[in-house]
């Protein structure tokens, strides 16, 4: 790695999720100082430091914050977004393993500076240990007065509650995500408003990602400046990698925006398993557009990737190698979003199932020559603000970047239906629709 | 006010109206599925997107409020385009049953297809289907068949936002979300049919139209319900001559876009009909007599007697009542009741979303009122009836449930009875003289709402036989009396002598009843009702 490790500095660490090694490391400070300091300055000094939204929109996390408007007689609300459920992401879950009370000090400082005396975390259910960390560590820093009423003798109060989802993807999705805390299903919200002005209970509200907050710790006591300096000019700090598929090495590494997906796949992961050839590689999570080998020498930062075709996003990097079957990795794509749509609009509803349908068929030697323009269809008017929620996009966007870098696999696929491409793969576990249908609660 | 240009036309709409309203005005209809003027918006059916001059985006027009100087293009060519995408997304799961589908004719689908969609597919899959949810009764009155569901949550919405009750949801997720009832207890409101109002498609329909009629050949006629005091609006969809179907139409002032199940139901009720001739029973036995012989026997038993009882109905219109008033109660001085019951309590949501209670089981209480006839309830109705012994006209045998019972013929045992009745009861059993009632759905005539509107309520059929509107019974038995000339009489006529000498209506004009929704009644008399 060619820098120190600033989120990930703990790993390693054996009893690094104790609230006495994080003060070993100078824990909380980041915390006392933001007290002592205005909200409006801590404000200016996340802007200064141009750290975007490490979810996937990469919306700058300063700037969020100032839309949340001052001297309402309502309360203002901190969400942390731990429903970190995109395919080929785990870095998340990593922060909280690693270092939970980084994550905490994050929301403390958020909260104070967008005047917020309640945050809620809320984490993926499936996230049983995770959750049980941060239990524990809210608990120790509660006690220790760095949460709870008068943190650190301020005055300042503030209580962190913890909502744990329920299984579905779509609640990563902020307003979907703010439905679930008031106890509703999730489902995406029209916007505007945004949750800055009208978020959960009705009320102005911020919703980070983790990794976003676990910055916030390290630009408050540093300095934007400090921060601003690392990356590129436009994605600055550093991003957590997460590494899956056929490298050597997968898991999460830091590494400074701006680094190039060579530098992630050959160094970091001892390049592609057993010295095979890089086929193709998503760069930011599953819903990121895929890219072709010979884009390896991009820069991973949101700008550069942008410029290559495809999305920085959660920087989930998913690698695939030449014995990847491309309709095989569509379909099984497409299988998590169609079983994930939330089933709200008519385009993602209707067209995640049908173009999975459609793929699934290819795949299953029995494509038709019209199933490509059909897809291309699907993908057009389900993407594009075609839906409330980007999750249209999410499928769209993986359906007409497979066409565009392998469309020829799936014209072969087709020109030779009758050959049965593809049958040494396993088949999926997809949904019969009959069969998931009789086995859900309806068959009563 | 906003200024807007909507396809190249100028509208000037309020703050806040979105851009489906504001089409409306300009004469131009923006599909819609999810979008219903009486619940909240939700924006996801995706068909009413409409392109806006400098957004990148095309915009759902449900969702979007009308700004000063928007450009809209509900007709652009992206915006067809789109609209035909999101057509064939919802017709893509949706079964082509439409030979079978009782929406069929009123179905939002159909329509918009034929209008915006594209006459072929690129669906090649198979459909998606809901097994064992194609026939489903999810209530006493509801059939949902979940295959033909577009997902648009309206009729969610309604039982959430409108009934209060919260009878159903949406259970799993994406494209296998279905909809079912809440912790699987029935959709039993009162007013859950409406449901089936709501749904844009044959998802959910109303068991007891069901494959009775195709909507396209029955006809339609604006009335009143005649269930309780409120009076909603109703359509009555009548085909040859048969009463098959109330549904709610629209007034923001009294029912919003709903009805009660219990007003709903009264429909096939006008139906029933054991009289459909005069008839005179004496001692020698029971024989037909015209209509001319039953006016001038029942004219001559009224004077024999100085102190005739007349028992009137809630349920007549305002210009039977006034003719009541005018002709028995004032130039012949006889005793007239109106008989009055609580009945069920009814309630309905207007279109600003406020409960209006009924206040009792009758359609025109509050006219009766304002034309200063006296109501009675059944104890003091049995007391003047089993009191006197003069001859009894009761001009409506279904005016009260106790006039229909065996205790009532008790109690009138003895006078001399005339009865106008449609169904056979104990007291028309007994009566010296039966005559035959036209039906709500055979008469015309205004009404006014425990709310003090005034309404017209439209005839939909001639009467059946040789029975007769209230009206018309009351201004020939007026002229037998010697009260009355013999002119040409009609509701108008009525109507038009009553706004001239009742102050409950006046400066009210029939004609401007048969064009408008409704008419309060004149300030004096809303404390009388």
């Amino acid at each position: 790695m060619t820098m120190e490790p600033i989120l990930l500095r703990a790993r390693g660490d054996k009893n690094s999720r104790t609230l006495g090694s994080y003060l070993k490391r100078g824990g909380y400070k980041a915390l006392a100082k933001a007290i002592a300091m205005d909200p409006e300055e801590v404000i200016d000094e996340v802007k200064a430091s141009g750290v975007r939204g490490r979810g996937g929109a990469g919306f700058p996390a300063g700037v969020k914050w100032s839309f949340v408007p001052k001297d309402l007689a309502k309360p203002t609300y901190m969400i942390c977004n731990a429903d970190e459920s995109e395919p080929g992401t785990f870095k998340d879950r990593e922060l909280i393993l690693v270092d939970p009370h980084m994550v905490l000090e994050g929301i403390a400082i958020a909260s104070y500076a967008i005047d917020a005396h309640t945050a809620y975390i809320y984490i993926r259910g499936e996230f049983v240990r995770e959750t049980e960390i941060l239990v524990k560590a809210i608990s120790e820093a509660r006690r220790k007065r760095y949460l709870g009423s008068d943190i650190l003798g301020s005055g300042y109060e503030l209580e962190i509650h913890i909502h744990r989802g329920a299984g579905a993807y779509i609640c990563g999705e902020e307003t979907a995500l703010i439905e679930s805390i008031e106890g509703k299903r999730g489902l995406p919200r029209l916007k505007p408003p945004f949750p800055a002005v009208v978020g959960v209970f009705g009320c102005p509200t911020v919703v980070n990602n983790v990794e976003t907050l676990a910055c916030v710790p390290h630009i408050i006591e540093r300095g934007g400046a400090w921060f601003a300096a690392i990356g590129t000019e436009r994605s600055t700090g550093t991003k957590l990698f997460c590494v899956s598929g056929h490298v050597e090495r997968p898991g999460v590494y830091e590494a400074p925006m701006g680094t190039t997906f060579r530098e992630i796949i050959e160094e970091f992961c001892g390049g592609v398993r057993g010295g095979r050839e890089l086929k193709a590689f998503i760069p930011g999570g599953s819903s990121a557009p895929i890219l072709p080998a010979d884009r390896i020498d991009t820069p991973a930062d949101f700008e550069s990737v942008a410029e290559a075709g495809s999305m920085l996003g959660s920087g989930g990097v998913i690698v695939m190698d030449d014995t990847v079957d491309m309709v095989w990795a569509l379909e099984n794509l497409l299988t998590f979003y169609a079983h994930e749509s939330c089933g709200q609009c008519t385009p993602c509803r209707e067209g995640s199932d049908w173009a999975l349908d459609v793929v699934r068929r290819i795949r299953r030697g029995q494509g038709r020559t019209k199933d490509i323009e059909t897809l291309q269809r699907i993908a057009r008017f389900a993407s594009q603000g075609m839906t409330i929620c980007p999750l249209g996009d999410a499928f769209c966007l993986p359906i007409t970047s497979f066409l565009e870098h392998f469309g020829g696999e799936f014209e072969e696929a087709i020109a030779g239906a009758e050959q049965s491409v593809s049958t040494h793969l396993p088949v999926l576990p997809v949904r019969s629709d009959q069969a998931l249908f009789e086995a859900e609660e309806v068959g009563r | 006010m906003i200024t807007a240009m909507i396809d190249g036309q100028q509208v000037i709409v309020a703050e806040g109206t979105n851009i489906v309203e504001a089409a409306l005005k300009t004469g131009v209809e923006i599909p819609t599925y999810c979008s219903h003027p009486g619940l909240s918006v939700v924006g996801q059916c995706r068909i009413c997107f409409v392109e806006i001059e400098g957004m990148p985006r095309l915009v759902t027009a449900c969702s979007t409020p009308v700004q000063d100087d928007m450009v809209i293009f509900t007709n652009s060519e992206r915006v067809r385009e789109a609209r035909a995408a999101v057509m064939e997304f919802l017709l893509e799961n949706h079964p082509l049953d439409c030979p079978v589908c009782d929406q069929a004719g009123e179905c939002g689908l159909q329509d918009y297809s034929v209008e915006h969609g594209l006459d072929t597919t690129h669906m090649i899959d198979g459909r998606r289907t809901f097994p064992g949810f194609e026939r489903r009764t999810i209530g006493p009155h509801v059939i949902q068949n979940q295959n033909r569901c577009i997902h648009c949550t309206r009729c969610i919405r309604f039982t959430t936002e409108i009934s209060e009750t919260a009878d159903l949801t949406m259970k799993s997720r994406g494209n296998h979300s279905y909809i079912d009832t809440f912790d699987g207890a029935p959709l039993d409101n009162p007013w859950s049919a409406c449901v089936a109002d709501v749904c844009p498609v044959g998802a959910l329909t109303v068991q007891e139209f069901r494959f009775r009629a195709r909507v396209w050949h029955l006809e339609e006629t604006g009335t009143v319900c005649p269930g309780c005091s409120i009076g909603c609006n109703v359509n009555l969809g009548h085909l040859d001559g048969v009463v098959h179907r109330f549904v709610p139409r629209a007034n923001p002032e009294i029912n919003g876009w709903w009805m009660c199940d219990y007003g709903r139901f009264l429909a096939q009720g006008l139906n029933d009909r054991d009289i459909d001739a005069p008839l005179q029973r004496t001692d020698d036995g029971e024989r037909a007599i015209s209509w001319e012989g039953a006016l001038a026997t029942l004219a001559a038993l009224l004077q024999a007697s100085p102190k005739p009882l007349v028992v009137a109905s809630a349920n007549f219109s305002n210009e039977a009542l006034y003719s009541i008033k005018r002709n028995l109660l004032e130039s012949s001085g006889m005793v007239v009741v109106v008989p009055v019951d609580a009945g069920g309590q009814r309630r309905i949501k207007n279109g600003r979303g406020e409960w209006i209670d009924g206040i009792d089981a009758h359609p025109n209480s509050t006219g009766a009122s304002h034309l200063g006839l006296a109501a009675v309830d059944a104890v003091v109705l049995e007391s003047y009836i089993r009191d006197g012994d003069g001859p009894l006209l009761i001009l409506d045998a279904h005016a009260h449930p106790w006039l229909e019972t065996e205790a009532a013929a008790a109690a009138a045992a003895g006078r001399p009875t005339a009865v106008m009745a449609r169904r056979r009861t104990p007291v028309s059993d007994a009566a010296s003289l039966v005559l035959p009632l036209a039906s709500w759905a055979e008469t015309e005539g205004t009404y006014t709402s425990s709310t003090g509107i005034v309404q017209l309520a439209r005839r939909a059929l001639p009467p059946a036989g040789q029975a007769r509107p209230p009206w018309e019974v009351l201004h020939n038995l007026a002229r037998q009396l010697g009260h009355e000339q013999q002119r040409i009489m009609s509701p108008r006529v009525l109507f038009a002598e009553m706004a001239a000498e009742v102050g409950a209506f006046a400066g009210m004009t029939f004609g401007r009843l048969m064009t408008e929704a409704g008419m309060p009644v004149h300030e004096e008399a809303r404390g009388v009702g």
